[in-house]
């Protein structure tokens, strides 16, 4: 038995325990042991990937532990051709996260040890193949952001406008305990939902296991499958950012210091995509069919209504935040197409979509940063005081609309694809349209902030990335470039598992026969 | 008679324990923190031998049953009661030196009528249990005359805290006595099995529904509930944590035995009733906790909700259900007493129990708030500490005897909880506050504290011994050990 997993999983939490040992002055020994915690993650993500055998799509690097053997709960762990794909996403953000929180000033110490526990909830999600264990690490990436927002994140000032303003002063909308407590307590209605999902999936196999395997071998009546599905769609979906659910993410990655933005919009709401199509739609196939209407429908809305959102903001954070809910309407397009392209495309697009938003959110934190300002309106001509992060700022923008040669080209090509390949070919005209739109406000951000007039004087002070400040731009940057050009890398991984699970659907076997 | 006595020994020794004290107390002086420690070590040796000793058997006459089930709540009560006594032992020496004894004895007392509760298997036994239990506490819920963090209020609050609960305690027990005299007139015997034996008429039904409303007194489950907030925000607060948990258990306790073993045919009767009591218990707590204040009529009413938790798998009737009720109830005691006990040293030093004078505590005491921290998320029912895995079973028995909207209510529920909970979490940890003095916290009380720090974390991560020792429990009731 490999212990490899094991080891990616609990990296950062040993990194974590670790830090609560030490004293709080050893400034710099608590920013060395949170980067190795997460870098030993990173490489031993990258040695599962090179050692992942190809041409099986099955689950590798087994692992079992037993748990709770009388309700068959277990700690078992796997991964397939999507969990690699997203373990080296995980990887690569926290390792940059890391670096970008260099310069974390206010109780730092608290602030590396929640973090890194978070991650090794992440790594967890990625990994169990125990759809118990699988909620527990859910939970544990999801909790500490209530802190972590809550204590180093930024409040701001939110124009009140609109019917319902008074809500927002008695509220205190904009506030960054406003935004933590939104977001806890969503995603937490939706964890609920999970959990009576999961209830339902546990009692209604007869099997009384949480075993993935066993769940995904088992054909659930038509009853479990329509009680599943659109509940498994609600928890995860809100975390994936599912409109009308999609409220707590703006706020709260608006109000996130810079390592949480990253982690959060770029493997966060990933996570919760991944539920849904690794959960929701393997295990109900039939009700994921019967349901892709729906779940594709309000994909589009989620594409649209979230670009049109981030076209008219004039906070750069919350134009970042609402791409994100645009793009994860993509994924979600994807997953509803339930075609071998589609499902590609969609992981593809976590992958890609996550790189590019980790480093929208580090580089709009180093703006930030120097500027002190987030308001697009007050900034202009960044380019000559900052041409690096102008460079790769206009990167991931060009990332984010979808140009050939970028990672996010490729997802969106295959989404809209495998949405012309399926049930409905409809769904590929307001996929494009969102593209279109995303080119307006990104380019449009990107122009005023860094290539436009400078304003007088007031940001004469500005620099360039510095140090540790570098990484998270090389590192992601390359890795969009990579993605983009050489897209087998990944999607030879992610084909292998798609295709696997393809052959569940109902759909698929219609095309088949 | 001397066939039934190891049967009967551990309430014995503790009746022997509280009698002691009193009398010791008459003839020496000794320092109340000597007593409060010798007392531990006495509650912690019966504790001992409890594992010790065979006490499975019947007590001739078969009024009381000795066996797994009843050890299993006696250890409960005793583990209740060295924690509440580690609690006090600094409290009682500050704000009443002169009557240290008298609260110990009167402690051990309620601590002995809990013990006999599980076991007892007539109805005359069973209501003297309950009395004694439940007449002590009345004693020590006003216990606090003129002292205490905040002085100013205390005269009245503790006095109202006493008097709200002995007139409820006095209607709930006059309510039961009602309920049994029809029970016992109709069926004509004493015993709690009395009922299985024959149909049930409408007045039977009745007396029936009589008793579960007395019990739901003792419990505090709405619509019962009414004396439960104020008790808790005027009595000592370490005394608070261990009423909050110790005679809730002792209740269900009866609940369990009534309902599970000598009624567990006439479940058509009060399932529906029990269930009942425990969707509004979940919606009355949470939902009237949310806007409160002072930090024990939160716990109060969050007790309340949590009291809702437990009912859904005892209102599941199947063995399953019940030995999920154990499991909630030991966990809920761990819990419930880490959150008084934090809260207490924590109200000590800032001179109040309102929610914004915890503001900063973490950065006072950073180990405190951290402890506070853990056991709010056990209340909440956040993976990795036990409180997640006793929602997590209760809901999962329900589900499986199919009490749909039950759990989902519940799961619902759970979240709006969530939210109280962190709002006091987010007091202590996002605010630096503006006091900077640091929190003293005595051995005793940070030796409780600990303890319960322990269990909460240690069965979050291994509850599996646990969960066997309860379906064992379980399992002996329903099979009449």
């Amino acid at each position: 038995m490999s212990h490899l997993l094991s080891i990616v999983v609990a990296a950062p939490a040993v990194a974590a325990a670790a830090l609560l040992a030490m004293p709080r002055q050893w400034r710099l020994g608590i920013r060395l042991v949170s980067l190795a915690g997460a870098s030993v993650s990173l490489a031993l993500s990258v040695v599962v990937a090179l050692q992942f055998v190809r041409t099986d799509g099955g689950l590798q690097f087994l692992e079992r532990y037993p748990l709770v053997p009388s309700l068959g709960i277990a700690l078992k762990l796997a991964v397939d051709g999507w969990g690699v794909a997203l373990l080296l996403l995980t990887g690569l953000i926290i390792v940059t996260g890391v670096l970008a929180s260099w310069t974390v000033a206010r109780r730092d110490k608290e602030f590396f040890v929640l973090l890194l526990v978070l991650v090794s909830g992440v790594f967890g999600v990625f990994v169990s193949q125990d759809l118990f264990v699988f909620f527990l690490f859910y939970e544990i990436a999801v909790l500490p952001m209530y802190l972590l927002i809550g204590i180093w994140g930024a409040s701001h000032d939110v124009a009140r406008a609109g019917p319902f303003q008074f809500v927002w002063s008695r509220f205190a909308v904009g506030s960054k305990e406003y935004a933590a407590m939104k977001l806890t307590l969503m995603l937490l209605v939706g964890s609920g939902a999970i959990l009576v999902a999961m209830f339902a999936l546990w009692s209604g196999g007869g099997e009384r296991t949480f075993d993935l395997q066993v769940l995904a071998s088992t054909h659930f009546s038509p009853a479990t499958q329509n009680l599943v599905f659109p509940l498994i769609w609600l928890g995860f979906g809100t975390l994936a950012g599912v409109f009308p659910f999609h409220t707590w993410s703006p706020d709260g990655h608006a109000s996130a210091p810079t390592a949480v933005s990253m982690l959060h919009a770029g493997v966060l709401m990933k996570l919760g995509a991944f539920g849904v199509m690794r959960i929701g739609m393997v295990l109900a196939p039939d009700a994921a069919a019967a349901w892709a209407p729906v779940v594709g429908a309000v994909a589009v809305v989620n594409v649209l209504y979230g670009a049109w959102c981030a076209a008219h903001q004039t906070d750069l954070k919350y134009i970042v935040a609402y791409s994100s809910v645009s793009h994860m309407g993509v994924v979600m397009l994807g997953a509803a197409t339930l075609t071998g392209a589609g499902w590609n495309g969609a992981v593809y697009q976590m992958v890609a979509h996550g790189i590019m938003t980790g480093l929208f959110f580090a580089l709009v934190g180093l703006v930030y940063e120097r500027a002190h300002t987030r308001a697009i309106a007050k900034m202009g001509g960044f380019a000559h005081r900052m041409p690096a992060v102008a460079a790769f700022f206009t990167l991931a923008c060009l990332s984010s609309l979808g140009l050939p040669g970028t990672a996010g080209f490729v997802a969106e090509f295959m989404v809209f694809l495998g949405a012309a390949r399926g049930a409905s070919p409809w769904w590929a005209v307001p996929g494009v349209l969102g593209a279109f739109i995303t080119a307006i406000y990104v380019l449009r951000a990107c122009k005023t902030i860094f290539w436009g007039p400078a304003p007088e004087g007031e940001f004469a002070h500005l620099t360039d990335a510095r140090r540790t400040e570098w990484a998270a731009p090389l590192v992601l940057g390359a890795a969009l470039v990579v993605f983009g050009v050489w897209p087998r890398l990944l999607l030879d991984f992610i084909d292998l598992t798609s295709s696997g699970f393809l052959h569940r659907l109902p759909v698929l076997a219609e095309v088949l026969r | 008679m001397s066939a039934w006595l190891p049967v009967f020994s551990l309430p014995l020794l503790v009746l022997a324990l509280a009698g002691g004290t009193l009398l010791f107390d008459a003839v020496v002086t000794v320092p109340g923190r000597v007593l409060g420690w010798a007392l531990v070590l006495g509650l912690l040796g019966t504790l001992g031998a409890s594992f010790v000793v065979d006490l499975s058997g019947t007590v001739p006459g078969g009024v009381y049953v000795g066996g797994a089930w009843a050890l299993y709540f006696q250890r409960v009560f005793l583990v209740a009661a060295v924690l509440g006594v580690l609690a006090a032992i600094d409290w009682l020496e500050k704000y009443a030196p002169r009557r240290q004894a008298e609260y110990y004895a009167l402690t051990l007392f309620s601590v002995a009528g809990m013990m006999v509760l599980p076991g007892a298997r007539d109805w005359v036994l069973l209501v003297v249990a309950f009395e004694l239990m439940g007449i002590p506490l009345v004693v020590l819920a006003a216990w606090a005359k003129n002292d205490g963090p905040d002085a100013a209020l205390l005269p009245r609050l503790a006095a109202e805290a006493g008097l709200k609960l002995f007139v409820t305690s006095a209607a709930s027990s006059a309510v039961t006595l009602f309920g049994l005299a029809l029970v016992t007139g109709l069926t004509g015997t004493t015993r709690l099995s009395g009922v299985a034996a024959g149909p049930v008429s409408p007045l039977l039904g009745v007396g029936m529904l009589m008793v579960l409303g007395g019990f739901g007194f003792k419990v505090g489950a709405v619509p019962f509930h009414m004396w439960v907030p104020d008790t808790y925000q005027g009595a000592p607060t370490p005394f608070v944590g261990f009423l909050s948990v110790a005679p809730k258990a002792g209740g269900l306790a009866a609940l369990a035995v009534v309902l599970l073993s000598a009624w567990g045919g006439h479940f058509k009767l009060w399932g529906p009733a029990l269930a009942a009591m425990s969707v509004a218990s979940m919606v009355v707590g949470n939902l009237f906790a949310l806007p409160q204040s002072d930090l024990r009529r939160l716990l109060g009413f969050s007790g309340i909700a949590q009291i809702g938790y437990a009912l859904v798998a005892l209102a599941a009737g199947t063995e399953q259900g019940l030995a999920m009720t154990l499991f909630f109830v030991t966990t809920y005691l761990f819990t419930n007493l880490g959150v008084f006990f934090v809260v207490h040293a924590a109200a000590e030093q800032a001179g109040g129990h309102t929610l914004s004078l915890l503001t900063g505590l973490s950065r006072r005491a950073p180990a405190l708030g951290a402890a506070l921290l853990v056991f709010l998320l056990s209340l909440a029912g956040i993976p990795f500490v036990v409180g997640f895995w006793a929602k997590l079973f209760v809901f999962l028995a329900a589900w499986r005897a199919g009490l749909v909207g039950l759990v989902l209510a519940g799961v619902v529920l759970a979240v709006v909880g969530l939210f109280y909970y962190l709002s006091v979490a987010r007091s202590t940890f996002m605010s630096d506050g503006t006091s900077t003095e640091r929190v003293r916290v005595g051995w005793p009380l940070g030796a409780a504290i600990v303890t319960c720090l322990v269990a909460v974390v240690g069965l979050g991560l291994w509850p599996s011994g646990l969960v066997e020792q309860a379906s064992q429990a379980a399992s002996a009731l329903l099979t009449g050990h």
